[in-house]
């Protein structure tokens, strides 16, 4: 069969004969994704998705495209209870993970870019795929003690609703991070099933989800919203903070271990041999800081 | 698949016991938004979080087809305050 596996990696739609050699495709190419198309003679919408199928080869070449002729098969045809031409089902690691009846060609395009575009290929893939999944969107809705998951960005919201939901945010000076679905099909959809809720966007405290703009708005007018998210320390407060954490703070560029100026590493190596304990803090990691330090530092000369 | 407010309305009182079912027809975004104002019992006891998943539940085939949804619900106790400000 090696031969014929050759010819099937260069031909663009390889036909199935037998029951048997349908077997041996799917061993073969379970390492990638198997697209079959059963078709009949007589119906000219096959022809069609025969031409869709062949430019989907060009475009994908690491997914197999082969075609069956379902009358001439009876005994794969009936497996897979094919009543219809066309029918497409997809094979990953020789098990059924999708299917099509009908000759729907945008609708076929996307599910061969959807799967020949997730995930991995390991035993019981479908099993790993789901974990993986749920693993990941757990560290997703985790990521910060306030997680928001909208449409676009804070800076640029795609949709009223996001956008909505960021203003009432910082209106409440509530600090949180946020992730744009729109950059990610696979958390946009998983999200949705592993919260069991439809909508975006959606707010995170602590991994749980509080809601959406609706549940925000309510939360918002009794006054519950300071309770239940996190707020963005003002900058005073943070460099008060800052400022006092031990009784000998530097502000420098880069840390202890690394100056990343001269400088700096004057600074420190003055400090070191003099034996005396102090801690840094890194003002390249910190916008905020390096903008706001020069207009706040008289203050904080005379508070100290 | 129906998705005319009417509808909408119609299952809602119906899957909820609701008391009220008030949709919002000033706002015309688009003809596939929906906002409504769901005041049922069976909100008693329990947080926002888990009134907003009965009406997402009673509206799970709909919901996927309108476009923008949005909803208060209300107990009938908070319903009567409501109307007395």
């Amino acid at each position: 069969m090696a031969a014929g596996a050759a010819e099937a990696a260069v031909a663009a739609v390889e036909e199935v004969g037998s029951a048997g050699q349908f077997e041996e495709l799917l061993r073969l190419k379970a390492k990638s994704l198997l697209v079959v198309h059963f078709w009949a003679p007589w119906a000219p919408q096959c022809a069609q998705m025969n031409e869709v199928m062949a430019e989907l080869a060009k475009e994908l070449p690491q997914v197999s495209f082969v075609k069956l002729e379902a009358e001439g098969v009876p005994e794969v045809s009936e497996k897979y209870e094919i009543s219809s031409v066309p029918t497409f089902l997809f094979f990953k690691n020789s098990q059924k993970i999708d299917r099509l009846d009908g000759a729907h060609a945008p609708e076929l395009t996307k599910k061969v870019q959807r799967h020949a575009s997730s995930g991995s290929f390991l035993p019981s893939a479908n099993e790993h795929l789901k974990e993986d999944l749920n693993l990941r969107l757990k560290k997703l809705t985790h990521a910060a003690p306030c997680m928001l998951f909208m449409k676009g960005t804070p800076q640029e919201p795609r949709c009223g609703f996001s956008k909505q939901m960021v203003e009432i945010l910082h209106k409440h000076n509530i600090q949180f991070s946020s992730f744009d679905i729109f950059s990610d099909e696979e958390v946009r959809q998983g999200l949705k099933a592993y919260s069991s809720w439809p909508t975006y966007p959606q707010l995170y405290v602590s991994g749980e989800l509080i809601g959406g703009l609706d549940i925000i708005k309510e939360l918002e007018a009794s006054e519950e919203l300071d309770t239940i998210c996190p707020k963005a320390p003002k900058l005073e407060e943070r460099l008060k903070v800052l400022t006092n954490k031990a009784s000998v703070m530097l502000f420098m560029k880069g840390n202890k271990q690394e100056a990343k100026c001269g400088f700096s590493k004057q600074i420190l190596e003055i400090l070191n041999s003099t034996g005396v304990e102090y801690e840094t803090f890194d003002i390249l990691e910190d916008e905020e800081e390096l903008k706001e330090n020069g207009e706040l530092l008289p203050i904080l000369r005379g508070e100290n | 698949m129906e998705l005319s407010a009417e509808y909408l309305r119609e299952k809602l009182q119906r899957d909820l016991e609701a008391e009220h079912v008030v949709e919002d027809t000033t706002l015309n975004r688009c003809s596939c938004s929906f906002r409504v104002l769901v005041v049922s019992a069976k909100f008693e006891g329990k947080p926002l979080l888990q009134r907003h998943r009965l009406v997402n539940a009673c509206l799970a085939e709909e919901l996927p087809h309108i476009h923008a949804f949005e909803q208060k619900t209300l107990t009938p106790d908070q319903w009567a305050r409501e109307r007395q400000k």
